[in-house]
């Protein structure tokens, strides 16, 4: 076990390294110069001569990026380009109003998902089932900027039961205002629900279909029973890997998500990170995305380990 | 609810008396309706249990044993068309509602199945899944349940009940796994156990001991047994009563013996033929009978005549115009056939005598030197530092033996024992660590891809299940003609005709070249597997476990069938089979296989014959005989083979062997002995062989 943990840790430290050298090498492919970005269009070649030298941007890119991965390895990730502040207090608050977000969505597609999922399992090809697949394959064709807007216009431009806007004061927290979360969570929640939802269905389906089902069955326990002790626990192993899968796609989720509803966000502030061709803060963004990409691969291999008794983590 | 019901059925026992059947099947009928029509799968079945009675179910696949099983259960699929009636202690089953008959299931009728690997729920510990019935079923507090569940373990022969209960199923070897499986089925003192096929997956010594578990029950519960089986050896062993069905029919109920000695009908005489026998007293060896045809399709409905009258040697126009119903013989003894006082033991044909065995005369055909494979590699404590921890996966250590032209080496040996490694490396699937290969007197490469046409020709293999080894995809022709284009020079018209020959060769004719493989039975699938390995004319073809998966009467077709290809090619085999009758019968030397280690060698009579090696003798022991008579010899192995990657400081058969001696077997390798009479039979033991002899002698060792 301790093996398995060195050993995957040690991993996403190599990922990491490789994702931040990818990075650094699209941005310097990348058209556009920061300098030129800083001082805006009316800047003299002396005033970029003197940015570039403050950046420590007329240094060659191997050097820079040397340079960045020791802060990087010291705790240090650099100033923001634009912002001149340490991006660490750049990104803080926005990481605690992504992970905000990011947990309501998991809270509300995941059980639910999972819920409905054995439901319908178990009524499989009952009208119901029929019209929950229906439901949940329009939901994963959809993409978020659609479903987003198609949400604001419901039920904020028609019903107007709810802001379209997430955006917050700067300092404040959303929870202070739960209902400017409602409309992100529920778009992030979609595709997240229906493939999580669909994944526990098919298995489900599956384990009913075993022969140890059938024991569970010819030993008289009630169907309650069978489904709980027999039929779930087996049923989601499989899922538990899709749901690790789709924390990914759910980062990707969050970056549009935000941006639709201009919620001050990681996912809002990396396309600004882009667009300012910042690349410590790009950087940083990037490696938190891998990071989390990552880790919940390996919580998943875990609570894998943990749930079937048949595989051992070495 | 649950009180409820058990308080009536009670009453209706109590009203009725003692002479009531614990089970009664009555005319029982099951109609699936599938997408493609109608499907018979039980037609009319009826027979009775008694309480303390073994009824034994035979019959080959298709004919609806299991459906039957499942049915008495009130558990079938889909929404079938039952008729008829099971009545359980005069109560009909029919008439239960779903709550009344789930307090019924695994209380007062449990069931046993034929996978316990996957009948066992693989996230939980066994312990739980006994204890689940229990608490369902008995009103008990906690401790006592968990002191009964300690209990039921004991019962079926396991030790250490503790940390049994704490495993998983994968942590339990297959026989554990079955035994557990019983004691769920035991939880509440069924009055009917049903038992789906429970050992056709073991081993043949856990098979036997699983038999001996049954056959202990049957004296310590008062309940009535049901056990399905194909295997006619193993219902002879343990059945008072046995019962045979044929496409859905109860054909023929009698008391054990009387239905080995007498049959009295047809279909029953033609399965006993099938199964290859141990050599009669006078010495005379019958080919195999075969029964020919298939079981009346399902899908019929029924025409008003013998179903069997298409396979029945006997068969008259009254057969095919009129429906048998089952007629008493006798007291206890029932034919469903017209003409039972005709039928006869030698009904199959005249019992020809098979020609006498090759003589070894010619130089060896392919020559095992030494044979040795690790799977893996040493195991260090931290992946690339530290100590050894874990040897490598022994699979065979110093395998010799010698295939002569147009013979046959059969090899025997349990799961785990390298049977199957030592037929891949002959084909060359497996690259070998040490040992030569000498095909012919040349020296044979590894691997197959190092290996000429020539030789690649020469050596073919066939598979236990011919459904997963002919790609499904593509039809019998493409499986037929690609050896033949890969291994021959000829021209598309000649390949054409030759494969039509070839399948003729193996019983089909020409129309199934364009069949799918899924089309057809699996003894079909078999017959095109054979004549694909015909196809280059091989000079040894490998045959492992080629019958396991096949009904007796398929299983004596491809055994005949090669048999007529070797007389007629000269073709050598090695037939690899856990089934002792069998290789018994095809065989002319045997080797026996211990976790990767030959334990003993010669030719067949000598090995099956005393003295033998201890393990030959417990694998003699365990395997059982189609005859009620035979009196079983009470050797048994517990345990199973030793983990792969255990090393052997002395004999590799020590941790299990009966009729070990002492520490020289833990601490010694033990010599190769050759015995006097005949220089080829050796056995790897301690003991003197004079000894072995005088020991398997007097235990009673009718080997044969």
């Amino acid at each position: 076990m301790t093996r398995f943990l060195v050993r995957r840790i040690s991993l996403i430290v190599v990922t990491l390294l490789v994702v931040s050298t990818a990075i650094f090498a699209i941005t310097e492919i990348l058209p556009g110069d920061v300098a030129q970005m800083v001082m805006g269009q009316g800047a003299t070649e002396q005033n970029l001569k003197h940015i570039r030298e403050t950046l420590g941007l007329d240094r060659p890119a191997p050097v820079r990026y040397l340079d960045w991965i020791g802060g990087v390895v010291r705790g240090d990730m650099g100033h923001s380009f634009v912002q001149k502040i340490p991006v660490t207090e750049v990104i803080e608050p926005r990481l605690a109003n992504s992970l905000i977000l990011a947990a309501f969505a998991f809270l509300v597609a995941v059980p639910s998902a999972v819920a409905i999922g054995v439901w319908m399992g178990v009524r499989q090809g009952s009208k119901t089932d029929h019209a929950v697949s229906v439901g949940s394959l329009v939901a994963i064709s959809l993409p978020e900027f659609v479903t987003g807007v198609l949400l604001i216009i419901v039920f904020s431009s028609f019903l107007g039961w709810l802001p379209s806007s997430s955006a917050i004061l700067p300092g404040t927290s959303p929870l202070t205002r739960p209902l400017i979360l409602v409309l992100p969570t529920l778009t992030l929640t979609g595709v997240l629900f229906a493939y999580i939802m669909r994944m526990t269905r098919a298995n489900v389906i599956e384990v009913l279909n075993t022969q140890y089902v059938r024991t569970a069955v010819l030993k008289g326990l009630p169907m309650r029973r069978v489904l709980l002790r027999h039929v779930v626990p087996n049923a989601m192993l499989p899922t538990i890997s899709v749901i690790a899968v789709n924390m990914g796609w759910m980062l990707g989720g969050l970056i549009i998500v935000e941006n639709v509803f201009a919620y001050p966000g990681l996912g809002q502030l990396l396309l600004t990170a882009i667009n300012t061709r910042d690349v410590p803060l790009l950087q940083t963004l990037a490696l938190i995305i891998a990071g989390t990409y990552a880790l919940s691969n390996l919580v998943a291999d875990l609570s894998y380990g943990a749930l079937d008794p048949r595989i051992r983590l070495t | 609810m649950a009180t409820t019901t058990t308080v009536m059925l009670e009453t209706t026992t109590a009203a009725d008396g003692a002479e009531q059947p614990l089970l009664k099947v009555d005319g029982l009928s099951v109609t699936f309706f599938t997408p493609t029509g109608a499907v018979h799968a039980v037609r009319d079945a009826s027979f009775e249990i008694k309480r303390g009675e073994v009824v034994g179910l035979v019959g080959e696949s298709g004919c609806g044993k299991s459906t039957m099983a499942y049915a008495i259960m009130g558990y079938l699929p889909g929404e079938p068309e039952v008729g008829g009636a099971v009545y359980l202690d005069g109560q009909d089953m029919a008439e239960l509602g779903p709550a009344e008959l789930r307090a019924l299931r695994g209380n007062r009728v449990a069931m046993v199945y034929q996978d316990p690997a996957l009948a066992l729920n693989p996230t939980m510990k066994v312990g739980l899944q006994i204890l689940e019935a229990i608490s369902e079923h008995l009103t008990l507090d906690a401790a006592q349940a968990a002191e009964r569940m300690a209990e039921l373990i004991e019962s079926v022969g396991l030790p250490d009940p503790e940390r049994i209960a704490e495993s998983y199923p994968h942590q339990l070897s297959g026989g554990q796994q079955q035994r557990i499986v019983i004691a769920m089925a035991l939880a509440c003192d069924p009055d009917l156990l049903l038992m789906d096929e429970p050992t056709t997956g073991l081993d043949v010594t856990t098979e036997a001991t699983i038999l001996d578990l049954v056959a202990d029950l049957k004296g310590r519960v008062n309940a009535g047994i049901l056990y399905v089986s194909h295997n006619l050896g193993v219902v002879a062993r343990i059945a008072d009563r046995v019962v045979v069905m044929y496409a859905g029919q109860t054909v023929e109920e009698a008391p054990v013996r009387d239905l080995f000695k007498d049959p009295r009908h047809p279909y029953t005489v033609g399965l006993l033929s099938c199964v290859p026998k141990p050599v009669a007293d006078t010495g005379a060896v019958t080919r195999l009978q075969s029964i020919r045809g298939s079981v009346f399709p399902s899908a019929q409905s029924d025409p008003g005549m013998c179903l069997f009258s298409d396979r029945c040697p006997m068969a008259t126009d009254r057969c095919t115009s009129e429906a048998p119903t089952p007629a008493s013989v006798s007291d206890s003894h029932e034919s469903r056939c017209f003409y039972p006082d005709d039928v006869s033991t030698d009904l199959w044909d005249e019992l020809v005598e098979r020609e006498a065995p090759h003589e070894n005369g010619k130089e060896p055909t392919l020559t095992v030197k030494g044979l040795h494979r690790v799977y893996g590699k040493w195991q260090r404590k931290y992946l690339f530092f530290g100590p050894k921890v874990k040897p490598p996966v022994r699979a065979v250590e110093n395998v010799d033996f010698e295939v002569g032209a147009g013979r046959t080496v059969g090899i025997v040996g349990e799961s785990g024992s390298g049977k199957s490694t030592v037929a891949r490396s002959i084909v060359g699937l497996v690259p070998r660590d040490e040992g030569d290969l000498e095909l012919r007197g040349e020296d044979l490469p590894a691997e197959a891809d190092e290996r000429n046409a020539d030789q690649k020709a020469s050596l073919r293999m066939v598979f236990q299940n011919p459904t997963s080894s002919l790609n499904p995809k593509l039809p019998v022709r493409h499986n037929i003609l690609r050896p033949l284009q890969k291994f021959t020079d000829m021209t598309a018209s000649e390949r054409e005709e030759r494969a039509c020959e070839l399948l003729e060769s193996v019983g089909l004719d020409a129309s199934y070249m364009d069949r799918q493989p899924l089309q057809l039975s699996g003894g079909q699938q078999q017959r095109v597997a054979l004549a694909a390995a015909f196809a280059g004319d091989p000079e040894l073809i490998v045959a492992d476990e080629p019958v396991s998966a096949l009904d007796v009467s398929v299983q004596a077709q491809v055994l005949n069938l090669l048999e007529d290809h070797q007389r007629e090619k000269g073709t050598s085999y090695v037939f690899i089979s856990h089934d002792l009758g069998v290789v018994r019968y095809v065989s002319d030397e045997i080797v026996v296989l211990y976790a990767g280690h030959v334990a003993e060698s010669g030719p067949a009579e000598d090995v099956l014959s005393t003295p033998s090696h201890p393990y030959t003798e417990a694998l003699l022991s365990a395997a059982p005989v189609p005859d009620p008579d035979a009196t079983p010899t009470p050797i048994r192995l517990g345990g199973s083979v030793p983990k792969q990657h255990e090393q052997f400081k002395g004999c590799f058969f020590a941790s299990r062997c009966p009729r070990k001696i002492g520490d020289v077997c833990d601490n010694t390798p033990p010599p190769l002995q050759t015995s006097p009479g005949s220089p080829t039979h050796e056995i790897h033991c301690h003991i003197p062989l004079e000894e072995l002899a005088r020991l398997q002698d007097s235990s009673v060792a009718t080997l044969g």
